[in-house]
This record gives structure tokens, C-alpha cells and sequence, in this order.
């Protein structure tokens, strides 16, 4: 039996769980959202239980996952604070993208390109809370914000939509052991030495 | 099949209300008392279960001369139909042969987008069915060949059941009548903003549609139309490219695996300081 690989917390069993039903609530509200998104993907509607179905529970699962996403807030805002160096990664993003990596600051425990989606998520996630909560009650809402939600909801949606693509295909194929770690919750040493160099110095430090 | 319309020419209306209470008759809405509203007028507005209004729309154009601009008001039967375009569920509203803009019950999931979408502000959601409901212009009734109940019901000739064509020129002539009486303002509303309507109206003061509580130039909501229209298309192209782009920049650069360098440090500091 090969000995068992050295290990770094990356993140604990509440931000595990958290980061999951964010997902859930997410995976739901999309689907559900994009069966009304237009006719030709009704379809979907009716393998979520059928049309009535999905008006009731899409904006129940907007709710949840407003509420999930707040405790996702609460656990990680500070930490998704950008600095001077996250600054300097953004201007050099390409540099990470096509992993030449030449004039990218080092990254914390979130890089900048994480810490942008989490703010982009974040600012999404209000327009979507507050045009769906208009949407959901057409005959009592006024028709001055039922005519803008129409519009504000579906493209905050797309950005929320655009974001968790690229957010999974980062979480999964593009970074691999990214999926470990908010799986089983830890990364290898030299994982984090070579995605979040700061981090691992700070952990490792202690 | 001929496209049909219904005509009302206000200007013989009396508000007698036999309209309405035909359409509560026919569509077997019954008749809920109401509160008073300060006014002859049976309800401020159209219902789930409430399809036909006549609105008493008190002018007063000089000091103590009131007139009464009555304006029966339902669906309109837009030919550009917002609510049509809102509707997310394939079928719940539906457009006959005749031009009728009609629901279809079992398919509405009453999500309420073509509340959004109507610019005269007809259909309304009920609270029990969470469904949504307004005027069908009597479609089974005109379907097998009878006016709708209003019409039926209208004692003044006021109200006109015909094929578009026929009551698009019958409206022209009536106008010209009114101008030549004396009404100078006389015409007909047909609003080319929604690309005409089922319903045409007859109006002495057709200048000021709003006077009969008609929307002055009504249109589909360019929010609705937009989201409809190019909206989709960006969304689409874009979810779309999201995804085969990340499919590309795994293709083109792989994924970003960890390097020995890395490797080392963490070894390092591993080892921990000597």
C-alpha cells in the first residue's frame, strides 16, 4: 500500500457543505429558470414536473439559493477582498489562462480570477433576488418593475450562467485536483505551492 | 377563414351594462358584488373573473359641462400580441384563424409574462387557479358562427360583429358621419402600435384616446420584445460559446497541472527549516 499522500486543509467541512447546496440551489434554479427562459426549452419544464411546477418552485429555489449564497458570503467575503497584487493578476489574466504565468503576482487562498466571480455571483445574485421577487407577483407588482425585471433578470442571469461555466470547467477539468479539494476538502503541498503560493507559506507557517 | 373584429362606436354607448352582465352570463363568471367606487362604473378594473368593463370616464371640457366618454374595455386581440410574445409555455395562448387571441387553461402555468407583455393591462391572474384569464371575444361562440354575448346584448347597435376588412371601413364611415355633424376630433382607434387590433373603437375625441381610458399609443414593451428578440440570441450564442470555449481552452492549453518547481518548494518546506 503506497503511503498516504501528505495533505493541506483547504476548506473546512462547513464551507464543503455550503459551496454544495449553493450548487444544488444553483443547478435547480438555472434549469428550472432556463425551461421559462424561452419556448424552445419548455422541454425541460416538463422532466422538472411541468410548467405549473416549475412557476411555483423556481422562485422558491431563487429564495433558497439566495439564502445558501449568504451564508457562502458570510463564510468567505472578507477573504474575497481584492488587494494591489489581485489587481495586477487581473491585468495579466491572459499570462494565467494560456499557464505562461509570466508577471502574475502570487495568489492568496483565492486568486483574482475567483475572487471576480465570487463579486460577480454576489452582484447577480442581488439583481436576480430583486427582479424575481417583482416577477413573482405580477398582479400586485407595478408595471414599471415588471417591465425592467423582464429585462434585469435574464441578463443577470446569463452572467450568473457565464460565471459557473467557467467556474466548473476550472473546478473540474482545467485545474485538476481543484474537484478534490472542495470534495474531500484537501490538496497536496505542492498543489498549493504552485496554485496559492501565499496561502501554502501562511499555512505551512503555522 | 376571414379574419373577424368586433366594433364599438362610443358614441351611441349608454352604459347600460348589458354587455357586461352578458359576458358574466356566457363565460359563467357569475356576479360578485363588488364595493362602491365613488362611481357608475361596476368595478375599477377588469377581473380573473371579470372580463368586460365599461368604463365612465367623466370630461369635463368646460366648467359644469360633464360628458361621459364610455369605453367598453376588454382584450383588444392584438395583431403584434404582447402577451403572445411573453408567454414562456408553448400553446397556453394561441391565435385562431379568425385573428382571436385565445388561452388554453390546461397549458397556462400562470407565471404571469403576459401581464408584462399586454400594453392595455387585460389579462389578470386568479388567485385560486393561479391561471390567467380575459376576454376570448366569445371564441366559442364566433367559431360556430355567433356574435359574441356582448354584441348580443347590446340594445344601441353600439357594439358591431363583423370581418375586419368590413368593420375597418364600416369605423371610417361612421367617423366621417361625426365629422360632419360637428365632431370635428371624430375617428377611429386601430392602434398601429400593436399592428391594429381585433377590437376598433369609434371615438368623437379620437385625438385624446386616453379620455376613454385607452392608452394613447400603445405598445408591446421594448423590454418584452427585446428579451424575445435579440436578447435570446445574444444568451444563446453566448451559453453556447461559454461552454465550447472552455472545451477549446482545454484542447488548445490543457489544464493547468501543477510543475516541479512547485513540487520542490512544497518539499521543502516540508522538510521544514534546518
Amino acid at each position: 500500500m503506497a503511503p498516504p499522500e501528505p495533505r493541506v486543509e483547504r476548506f473546512s467541512l462547513e464551507e464543503r457543505a455550503v459551496h454544495w447546496l449553493v450548487a444544488a440551489c444553483f443547478l435547480y434554479a438555472a434549469l428550472t429558470g432556463l425551461s421559462l427562459w424561452s419556448p424552445s426549452l419548455y422541454w425541460l419544464a416538463g422532466v422538472l414536473g411541468g410548467g405549473e411546477t416549475v412557476r411555483w418552485g423556481h422562485p422558491w429555489g431563487g429564495v433558497l439559493f439566495a439564502a445558501a449564497l449568504g451564508w457562502m458570503f458570510r463564510n468567505w467575503a472578507r477573504q474575497m477582498r481584492l488587494d494591489r497584487d489581485d489587481r495586477e493578476w487581473l491585468r495579466n489574466a491572459r499570462a494565467y489562462a494560456v499557464h505562461s504565468d509570466t508577471g502574475l503576482p502570487e495568489a492568496g487562498r483565492f486568486n483574482a480570477g475567483q475572487k471576480v466571480l465570487f463579486w460577480a455571483q454576489a452582484a447577480a445574485t442581488v439583481l436576480l433576488l430583486a427582479s424575481g421577487a417583482a416577477l413573482w407577483f405580477p398582479a400586485t407588482s407595478p408595471r414599471w418593475l415588471l417591465e425592467s425585471s423582464v429585462l434585469v433578470h435574464p441578463v443577470a442571469a446569463l452572467v450568473s450562467l457565464g460565471g459557473i461555466i467557467v467556474h466548473v470547467y476550472m473546478g473540474t477539468a482545467g485545474v485538476p485536483g481543484a474537484f478534490r479539494s472542495m470534495v474531500r476538502g484537501w490538496v497536496t503541498p505542492a498543489w498549493a505551492a504552485f496554485h496559492h503560493p501565499k496561502w501554502f507559506r501562511q499555512v505551512s507557517k503555522r | 377563414m376571414p379574419k373577424v373584429a368586433k366594433l364599438i362606436d362610443t358614441s351611441t354607448c349608454i352604459g347600460c351594462k348589458a354587455c357586461e352582465a352578458a359576458c358574466q352570463e356566457w363565460n359563467d363568471n357569475g356576479f360578485a358584488v363588488g364595493t362602491f367606487q365613488g362611481s357608475y362604473q361596476t368595478a375599477k378594473d377588469l377581473d380573473h373573473d371579470f372580463w368586460n368593463l365599461i368604463k365612465f370616464n367623466e370630461i369635463e371640457r368646460a366648467p359644469d359641462e360633464i360628458t361621459w366618454n364610455m369605453a367598453k374595455y376588454q382584450c383588444m386581440h392584438c395583431i403584434d400580441a404582447g402577451c403572445m410574445t411573453a408567454c414562456p409555455a408553448p400553446g397556453a395562448i394561441f391565435r385562431l384563424d379568425s385573428g382571436i387571441v385565445d388561452f388554453d387553461h390546461d397549458k397556462c402555468i400562470g407565471c404571469g409574462y403576459c401581464i408584462t407583455g399586454c400594453p392595455f393591462d387585460i389579462p389578470k391572474l386568479s388567485p385560486v387557479t393561479q391561471k390567467v384569464y380575459k376576454c376570448t371575444l366569445c371564441s366559442d361562440r364566433t367559431e360556430a358562427g355567433l356574435e359574441p354575448a356582448c354584441v348580443k346584448a347590446c340594445p344601441t347597435s353600439c357594439l358591431t360583429f363583423g370581418t375586419r376588412g368590413d368593420l375597418v371601413q364600416i369605423a371610417g364611415a361612421r367617423a366621417e358621419e361625426l365629422r360632419e355633424d360637428g365632431h370635428q376630433s371624430a375617428g377611429v382607434y386601430n392602434p398601429a402600435g400593436v399592428g391594429g387590433t381585433h377590437v376598433l373603437y369609434v371615438l368623437k375625441d379620437a385625438d385624446d384616446p386616453q379620455s376613454y381610458g385607452l392608452p394613447a399609443n400603445p405598445r408591446v414593451p421594448w423590454t418584452v420584445s427585446f428579451w424575445k428578440g435579440p436578447l435570446k440570441w445574444i444568451g444563446n450564442i453566448a451559453l453556447a460559446g461559454g461552454v465550447l470555449g472552455t472545451v477549446w481552452h482545454y484542447l488548445r492549453f490543457g489544464p493547468s497541472d501543477v510543475r516541479p518547481a512547485s513540487v520542490a518548494a512544497a518539499d521543502e518546506v516540508d522538510r521544514g527549516p534546518a
